[in-house]
């Protein structure tokens, strides 16, 4: 099949062509750089948190009383909910892993430490306490019961030993095994390295340091207490109306929430599921109406030239010929199309790393969106061709 | 002329209605993917208290670490919130008409009825100058005086959530409520009062609920209550009570003035500059000199309320509807060109090029206000679709879906735009045929 007839034909009538050209244009630049950003934000959401995120729930009790027992009724607790049937362990902690609320506080290699060390952003945890994250320890151990600092309302004391992730192990030591070693607070007051959880993500989702996570062996305190319960799986929406039920016995407090750590993770990533959300949403009506375009200029030529067809299949031309001529004069269109296409995406695509600090448009995406529209263009074009390609010889013997 | 142009759109609706439909819905489309993501925009720039917009301002003072900045990105930035100490000597100017120093708290109130459970609240520990500078209504009562913040006396402003679930909407002032181990005197009750966004306190994002309990500020010492909110600490000191944790350079206080001209305003500028300097020669504040006073839009700037991603989808919604009117400049060439016979036809009985391009332009027109009007009915599904589904997210989400007239307006607007936009080349090039052409055939 040659192409020269077919490109003369559509200079001869070429502002439908142009307006799906333009159409291919926009639709593939908004297209790919919206996947891109749908990919990005997947990823984000799917990172592995190093929690056993799906089985943990959060108990979160204020207490208000005068003189409340709070030693005492954490240490009740904490052997109820240890011992209760169903559950892996259960911990105090300062803060809730995924949340968006939390502490940090800056680390130090080497003793009155200047610039800026390296941030970590830690929880407070009883001997309990990787079990109950459902940490992985990769070398080291966890805390004993020892060692735990009974709860206190404030104080700048540090902690005998500390446990972090290979992340703050790396920015701490870049060069040697930090298993053993000693890291200093901003006070200079020392603390060993227990123990190495692989990975594990903090508070703050958003975080470019989301990993560097340090765990203080620190039972939390005092009018806020928190606990995070790990069960065995299928557990969890069992036992949280279980627990909420005897916890809410004690005078003098009140249970705030019981809440899944799940729940609190989704609403971390709202923003970015909302964003993939509404980014898809947008491809498909985009797609849906580039189609509708294709597909009406297609229609639209196929009836403007029913004459021509007819006296092309009356001169000996096949039915998949008209077809064909169809879908490569549809395929010289999208071409047009994604040539300019490709330099819009990549405008597109540096306009949003200039100004919203996106990465850059990968490539392969790019690649990627050309082959959708040739594919979603010659779709589109097949049922007018085909229409086409049942029209009679013998209209080519009538006048109009 | 236009009654008949009218006529005449009507009938070519008529001949080919599948057409027009598609017309009309590729419009509707665009305007509503628009419409959609400038509301969520215009909700989060939108500014609670415009009518203060140049009395009411955020006071900054840079009391941040030497070697590094507080905002990474920003470094221009002094940090958000203050110390206490700057908040408490920033509380002795005279120069402000209304001085708010707060943070947000938690408390547990127990209303003492058996019916109705003690449950914890969140809790704003702020100056009385809190209710009158940020027009906050009251549905009974008031605000306290200065006396109630000296004291600081046992008094609470309930919202009229909290009321009516503890008290049944009645007016409740003088009642008295136990927050915590101890008893507050109501005198006062808020009217519903939704600012988003949350402009006065953006620390815990932009929409949150307000407060329920609202107590006077020198119960922050008095009670050693500490932030639930977001606080700050840079400096390596030590921090053992209640008291050091005050004397700290720890932010954690949020601070607004409102003056009554803007020589007030400039004076306290001034005043600021000078305060800093002092502490400067006691040794504190060792970055350079950088006090703020940001007014409510600047402070909606400063905290970054419209997000990076709300500015992009917006930007992308117009390439969307970019594509649409493309696409309609397509089926509107088809369907004109569809009919040229009858345009050849008025054009042999002396109707100009121009009557033909006018005639072609209002068929636009209308169906472009038609897209327009049937684009805001898909935003309203679209926006109470979002509603239905993020919900749970925020406490405010509601408000950020609600599409208010200006958006109506400007979706009108815009497809009125895109309609000419879409028309204006087809509606030319049916003018220009040749009546001939269209005579011979027929």
């Amino acid at each position: 099949m040659s192409i020269r007839p077919i490109l003369s034909a559509l200079l001869r009538n070429k502002t439908g062509a142009i307006l799906v050209a333009v159409q291919i244009a926009l639709t593939l630049a908004v297209v790919v750089n919206s996947i891109y950003i749908i990919v990005q934000r997947i990823e984000k959401i799917g990172r592995p948190t190093g929690i056993d995120e799906n089985n943990i729930f959060m108990v979160n009790t204020q207490n208000y009383a005068r003189n409340f027992p709070f030693e005492a009724t954490i240490r009740e607790d904490l052997a109820y909910l240890n011992g209760l049937p169903g559950v892996v362990a259960a911990t105090t902690i300062n803060a809730i892993p995924l949340s968006g609320g939390g502490s940090s506080t800056a680390y130090f290699n080497a003793p009155g430490g200047k610039g800026e060390g390296v941030p970590g952003n830690y929880f407070e945890v009883t001997e309990r306490g990787i079990d109950a994250l459902g940490a992985h320890l990769s070398s080291g151990r966890g805390f004993s019961a020892a060692v735990i600092r009974p709860p206190v309302q404030r104080t700048s004391e540090f902690v005998p030993e500390i446990i972090v992730t290979r992340d703050v192990a790396k920015q701490l030591f870049p060069d040697t095994e930090p298993l053993g070693k000693t890291v200093y607070s901003q006070l200079s007051q020392p603390a060993r390295i227990v123990g190495i959880i692989d990975h594990m993500h903090g508070s703050w989702t958003g975080w470019d340091k989301v990993g560097n996570v340090v765990l203080h062996p620190v039972t939390s305190c005092c009018n806020r207490i928190s606990y995070l319960v790990r069960t065995k799986p299928g557990d969890r929406d069992r036992l949280m109306p279980i627990v909420e039920a005897k916890l809410v016995r004690t005078s003098g407090r009140v249970v705030n929430s019981v809440r899944t750590l799940s729940f609190y993770k989704d609403r971390s990533y709202s923003d970015d599921r909302n964003m993939a959300i509404f980014l898809s949403v947008v491809i498909v009506l985009l797609v849906a109406i580039a189609s509708l375009g294709i597909f009406g200029l297609a229609t639209f030529n196929v009836q403007s030239r029913t004459k021509q067809i007819g006296t092309r299949r009356a001169i000996g031309a096949r039915r998949r010929d008209i077809v064909q001529y169809f879908l490569v004069e549809n395929w010289l269109i999208t071409t047009s199309g994604i040539v300019g296409g490709c330099v819009l995406a990549l405008a597109v695509g540096y306009w949003l790393s200039v100004h919203f600090e996106l990465p850059r448009l990968d490539l392969y995406y790019l690649v990627g969106g050309v082959f959708g529209l040739w594919l979603v263009g010659q779709l589109a074009t097949l049922l007018p061709a085909r229409r086409a390609s049942r029209v009679p010889p013998a209209v080519a013997t009538r006048t109009v | 002329m236009l009654s008949y142009n009218l006529r005449l759109a009507f009938a070519s609706y008529r001949r080919n209605p599948t057409l027009t439909g598609l017309v009309a819905s590729a419009i509707a489309i665009g305007i509503a993917v628009c419409t959609i993501t400038l509301t969520l925009y215009h909700a989060l720039s939108n500014n609670p208290i415009w009518w203060k917009n140049d009395q009411l301002y955020a006071v900054t003072i840079d009391s941040w670490d030497p070697e590094r900045p507080d905002n990474d990105k920003h470094p221009e930035r002094p940090p958000p919130q203050l110390t206490y100490k700057d908040a408490l000597a920033l509380l002795k100017s005279d120069i402000p008409m209304r001085k708010v120093a707060m943070f947000k708290s938690t408390r547990v109130l127990d209303s003492g009825k058996a019916d109705v459970k003690v449950k914890r609240m969140d809790t704003r520990v702020t100056t009385g100058d809190f209710f009158r500078a940020f027009d906050v209504p009251f549905l009974y009562g008031g605000p306290w005086g200065a006396a109630a913040d000296q004291g600081p006396e046992p008094v609470v402003v309930i919202s009229k959530e909290v009321n009516e679930k503890t008290f049944g909407g009645i007016n409740s002032v003088g009642r008295t409520v136990r927050l915590d181990d101890r008893d507050f005197r109501i005198i006062g009750v808020l009217d519903t009062w939704q600012p988003a966004p949350t402009y006065y306190d953006l620390n815990n994002g932009s929409l949150e609920n307000p407060e329920d309990i609202y107590i006077p500020f020198a119960w922050g010492e008095a009670l050693e209550l500490e932030s639930a909110g977001n606080t700050n600490c840079w400096k390596s000191e030590q921090i053992n009570t209640f008291k050091d944790f005050t004397n700290s350079e720890c932010v954690w206080i949020q601070f607004w003035a409102e003056f009554s001209s803007k020589a007030d305003h400039n004076r306290f500028q001034s005043w600021l500059d000078g305060y800093a300097k002092d502490q400067k020669k006691l040794g504190r504040f060792p970055r350079p000199l950088n006090n703020h006073l940001y007014n409510v839009d600047e402070w909606l700037d400063f905290n970054e309320v419209v997000t990076k991603d709300n500015r992009v989808l917006v930007g992308l919604a117009f390439m969307f509807l970019a594509v649409c009117v493309v696409n309609t400049v397509g089926l509107l060439l088809a369907k004109f060109l569809s009919a040229a016979s009858l345009s050849g036809l008025r054009r042999a009985l002396g109707a100009s090029r121009r009557d033909i391009f006018q005639q072609h332009l209002v068929e636009v027109i209308v169906l472009g206000l038609a897209g327009g009007l049937l684009g805001l009915i898909f935003s309203a599904l679209g926006l109470w679709g979002l509603r239905l589904m993020f919900a749970s997210d925020f406490d405010q989400y509601a408000s950020l879906t609600h599409m208010d007239p200006t958006m109506m307006g400007a979706a009108i607007l815009l497809s009125l735009l895109a309609g000419i936009a879409a028309g204006l080349y087809p509606a030319w090039r049916i003018g220009r045929i040749q009546p001939a052409t269209y005579l011979k055939t027929q």
